[in-house]
């Protein structure tokens, strides 16, 4: 007899965003991470006009990016919102950067800190677009997540 | 006023505009960011990547010479095309670009002064159509490695007296920093410079625009400021071999000093070198 009360063999798990996002860059190839990062990198959303003032005063800004890139988090209801601008001649570290508001904006904190610690290699990024090009990538990657971090435990 | 001693190797945005059709021409983009050239680029301009097309991906060293040939051929480069290169951050990359292409003994080598920056600002037309010309039968004749110093060299280089410039920035130079501000893991666990060397940050050599410096301007911070005079042997060295190159070309093209080599192990082999001799 068939107990259909019984527990589930498994869980099946919604993925999270960036492991979707994980999962596509995995299988691209240069030119398709290329094209995905350049997609990134062109919808990046515009600066919200409250930030401009701070952003031209140089405040908010990522010191240990080479690359002017300027972040705002904020945790509201319980969850993360993400507001960042960077220069559009540098679309590298622009794609990564929108890659993250995507995938962090409106997740909560606890799902933001769970996502890998290397996530530039995660992506691949460091073997397809050469390993000395990510120490910037990775720095501004980490200086979200403890802003998130700082950001929730304020909440 | 004085000349670039070899001015002809110096061309405008100008003269790329007008070559962009020009079949015996092939431009080449060459940046640090990797993403550069798909935002959009030159008509006709092919990317060639320092770091995934010239490097080799296993071992400390460029491609060899079976993959340059290939490597050209497939971007529809003969031997005999004239090669104008041109890239960000005042053509560092560009210069690195072209030093390798010397390595391999390309003769027709060109550099866009300004660079891409000076494209831009100048509100010429930029494209995202990759070009896609006829595949060539690229062969290396010989390569040239009397452009390029090897450790030993340096060794030998530092006995003899001869200059040695070093054109990190001040901070790296007096040993103040393991690498350079913002790319932390392009250290050296050593501080300091090779002994005798002297400190001319490579972007003196450059104007706000990306442009070269007037060979008057040239002269008088290499020359008159440095010591440096006709005849000399001089290497150029800075963290991985890419800034240098960017001097590499200012003394060899603009000024016309004969005889210039980058050390390409620059201060992340000397730095990390045991028992090498360091000054601070």
């Amino acid at each position: 007899m068939l107990h259909c009360s019984a527990a589930p063999l498994f869980t099946l798990t919604l993925m999270t965003k960036i492991e979707e996002i994980i999962e596509a860059f995995q299988e691209a190839d240069y030119q398709e991470t290329l094209a995905m990062l350049l997609d990134y990198s062109e919808s990046l959303p515009k600066l919200p006009e409250k930030y401009i003032e701070q952003r031209d005063a140089g405040f908010n800004r990522v010191p240990e990016c080479e690359t002017p890139v300027f972040v705002w988090i904020e945790v509201k209801d319980g969850l993360v919102q993400i507001d960042a601008d960077v220069p559009e001649e540098s679309p590298t570290v622009r794609g990564f950067v929108s890659l993250l508001v995507d995938s962090f904006s409106g997740v909560t904190p606890e799902e933001v800190q769970s996502a890998p610690q290397n996530l530039v290699h995660n992506l691949g990024l460091d073997q397809k677009l050469g390993t000395r090009r990510m120490f910037g990538l990775s720095a501004v990657y980490n200086r979200i997540k403890s802003s998130v971090k700082e950001a929730s435990s304020l909440q | 006023m004085a000349e670039y001693i070899h001015s002809e190797v110096l061309v405008s945005a100008q003269w790329v505009a007008d070559h962009a059709n020009d079949p015996n021409v092939r431009i080449v983009e060459s940046d640090e960011d990797v993403l550069l050239y798909e935002v959009g680029h030159i008509e006709n301009a092919i990317k060639i990547d320092w770091q995934i097309d010239l490097q080799d991906q296993l071992i400390r060293d460029y491609i060899d010479k079976e993959k340059f040939e290939k490597l050209l051929s497939d971007k529809g480069i003969s031997n005999d095309s004239t090669v104008v290169f041109y890239g960000d951050k005042s053509n560092w990359w560009a210069c690195y670009a072209m030093w390798v292409f010397k390595l391999f003994g390309h003769e027709n080598c060109l550099i866009m002064n300004g660079g891409r920056q000076k494209w831009i600002e100048e509100e010429r037309p930029i494209t995202k159509e990759v070009p896609n010309f006829p595949k060539t039968d690229y062969k290396v004749a010989s390569t040239n490695d009397a452009i390029r110093a090897f450790r030993d060299d340096v060794v030998k280089h530092i006995g003899s007296g001869n200059p040695l410039i070093d054109v990190r920035s001040p901070k790296e130079f007096s040993g103040e920093l393991l690498h350079m501000e913002a790319y932390p893991q392009e250290g050296a666990l050593r501080g300091g410079h090779i002994p005798g060397a002297d400190n001319v940050p490579w972007a003196t050599a450059a104007n706000e625009d990306g442009t070269f410096k007037s060979a008057d301007e040239l002269q008088s911070i290499y020359m008159e400021g440095k010591g440096l005079k006709e005849g000399d042997d001089i290497i150029a060295y800075c963290r991985i071999g890419e800034r240098s190159s960017h001097t590499w070309f200012v003394l060899t093209y603009l000024l016309g000093f004969k005889d210039v080599k980058n050390y390409d192990g620059s201060w992340t082999e000397w730095g990390n070198l045991v028992k090498a001799p360091i000054e601070k």
